[in-house]
């Protein structure tokens, strides 16, 4: 029996293992990076936020740009280290079974395709695309679950770079409805980094800081223009104001938020509650924050308010940015509109979300309630998250690996060599 | 393998290497707003970069690029010795670019309406056209509008300060 190798090989993440297993035993950001105190790029070994290492201004080397392949020596290099150094695995010997973006162009499949055989002389592939992972993933997770019953869910990946809306039918992904955002974890990065950067501190090339931040400190509103009142208020009447401090080099590597306590206040403001109600529950919390100081002077710290929420409100509403696009909640709509009627409201009843850009506090919630009204009467709307949305596109390709179609399913290398990319590719057409 | 190479290299050499018309045209035109807020939604999927486009010159890449090359070499037919241009087309196709070019190329305009494909899956522009507004600086609800760059602010405080150091930022 010959290994499968199983990369989830993401714009942000590389998620790597062998098949069969539950978790995959690599998790590593999929690019090379810089700190200041080296001279050469370097290979991560693990995620940054679980690193101690000093990554300040840190220059970052990726070799996906919004969501596809575009430099291949990058991946190589990449790829080399990962297979070699951290999964140690012999490719020749080994199935490489990897994730690709859906409509990814010919000439970046024919480049990945020279990769894996050519480059590492894998002995055979199956590409497969994240959302019919997911959906095999539930499936089998809930052989009783709506999902299985119904035999097709809608998966809504919300990655690091885009947002797909996928129906998937029978563990096959129907392109032909796939609606996509270009949207996903880093823009939102990026847009918190702009943020920060106008309002109080430069931290426009520090985007692991912000990736931190980000992941510590954003959540979704339920309700905007309530949001906003609140954020404006001063004192401990303003339950979103949370500081963060910068890494000094010194004594602390890494930023950290300064009360964590204080930075939850957040959850007690929920839908329909008014702000001055939850604001007497969290009297006590608020009380023990109001004789910190708000702003150091040294600039070592900057605070946030309504940035925590207005950052992945774009994903729901990318108009506000400027962006002629529609937000999720319609790219839902859109989706399930592009399949039989039939279908509509199976899909429905069987959202299943994905990504780590779906980590946010009350995404869920908020999901439910721009979708709601945009759905007939009639329908059920029932959405569900992933138990690991990072790892649930991985989970899938391990149980398929460790399934009996899997043999099928492969090209090996000698057709690939006989018959070229092109044509190998088909078998990967569902 | 081969019918796929000089396709693609046909393709190269026939089809003079366009910018996206749309953001050429937004970055041609004299209007400040739109390339503005092109350049603003372009820097959403930025790197920290600058530095990359440097790196991508060092030695160490430079030894892949030879690779590369007896690669390509071996898969061009015949022993035609390589004219410059074919040269130049050749470094034009290894240096990395964007994925907007990459798509460019790949011409999906030309597939017939009903082929899905990158392009006919984006989700396309909200059903309602109404746009709310934060203000740049502060993060609320936003009246007013910049008339050099298009961005937005609540109060003479706020438009104070865009004025002094944030306008036009993200074009310069
Ligand atoms: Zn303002
Ligand atoms: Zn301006």
């Amino acid at each position: 029996m010959s290994n499968i190798v199983v990369l989830d090989n993401g714009g942000g993440l590389i998620k790597a293992g062998l098949g069969g297993e539950r978790n995959p035993a690599v998790v590593i950001p999929n690019c090379l990076y810089r700190p200041l105190s080296s001279k050469k790029f370097l290979h991560p070994t693990t995620t940054f936020s679980s690193s101690t290492e000093d990554l300040t201004s840190a220059a970052i080397r990726r070799p996906i740009d919004r969501g596809y392949l575009i430099n291949p020596d990058l991946q190589r290099d990449i790829w080399s280290h990962l297979f070699n150094s951290l999964l140690h695995v012999t490719p020749s010997t080994s199935s490489l079974l990897l994730t690709e973006p859906l409509f990814s162009l010919p000439s970046i499949q024919r480049a990945t395709d020279e990769l894996v055989f050519e480059d590492f002389g894998f002995s055979s592939l199956v590409v497969a695309d994240s959302p019919s992972l997911v959906h095999l993933y539930e499936t089998s997770r809930c052989p009783d679950g709506l999902v299985s019953e119904g035999r097709c869910s809608l998966v809504v990946d919300c990655g690091f770079s885009f947002t797909h809306a996928a129906p998937v039918f029978q563990n096959y992904t129907l392109n032909y409805g796939v609606k996509r955002i270009d949207l996903g974890g880093k823009a939102l990065t990026n847009y918190l980094k702009e943020l920060v950067s106008y309002r109080a501190i430069n931290v426009m090339d520090e985007t692991f800081l912000m990736d931190d931040v980000k992941e510590k400190l954003c959540f979704v509103s339920l309700d905007v223009e309530r949001d906003l009142q609140i954020a404006r208020k001063h004192g401990k009447d303003n339950l979103f104001r949370c500081t963060y401090v910068l890494p000094d080099g010194v004594t602390h590597t890494k930023g950290f938020v300064k009360d964590p306590e204080a930075a939850k206040r957040h959850l007690a403001v929920t839908d329909g509650a008014s702000p001055s109600e939850a604001v007497a529950d969290q009297l006590e919390v608020a009380d023990r924050t109001t004789d910190r100081k708000r702003v150091d002077l040294s600039k070592n710290e900057f605070d946030l308010t309504n940035e925590r929420f207005l950052v992945p409100e774009m994903i729901f509403q990318p108009a506000d940015l400027g962006m002629n696009e529609a937000g999720l909640a319609e790219c839902i709509v859109r989706a399930v509109n592009a399949c039989h009627p039939y279908l509509h409201p199976v899909l429905y009843q069987s959202i299943i979300l994905t990504g780590g850009s779906t980590l946010f506090p009350r995404f869920v919630e908020r999901l439910e309630k721009d979708l709601r009204p945009l759905v007939p009467d009639d329908y059920q709307v029932n959405i569900t998250t992933q138990e690991d949305p990072i790892l649930g596109v991985w989970r899938g390709g391990s149980l398929l690996a460790s399934s009996p179609d899997y043999d099928s399913m492969r090209v090996t290398k000698a057709e690939y060599e006989e018959l070229g990319s092109a044509r190998c590719r088909r078998r990967f057409f569902r | 393998m081969d019918d796929d190479n000089s396709n693609a290299l046909r393709r190269m050499s026939t089809r003079t290497r366009k910018v996206a018309t749309k953001m050429a045209a937004a970055l041609g035109s004299s209007d400040n707003r739109t390339q503005a807020a092109l350049a603003r939604l372009e820097a959403l999927e930025n790197d920290n970069a600058g530095i990359e486009t440097v790196e991508m010159n060092d030695d160490d890449e430079a030894s892949l690029d030879e690779d590369d090359q007896g690669y390509m070499q071996k898969r061009s037919k015949g022993t035609k010795r390589k004219t410059r241009q074919a040269k130049a087309l050749e470094n034009a196709r290894k240096a990395p670019r964007s994925f907007l070019e990459l798509l460019q190329e790949a011409n999906l305009e030309s597939l017939p309406p009903h082929v899905p494909s990158y392009l006919r899956a984006a989700v396309g522009p909200p059903s309602s056209t109404s746009r709310r507004h934060f203000c740049s600086v502060c993060g609320f609800s936003a009246r007013y509008t910049c008339v050099t760059c298009g961005m937005r602010f609540c109060s003479c405080r706020c438009q104070n300060i865009h004025n002094d150091t944030r306008c036009m930022k993200f074009v310069a």
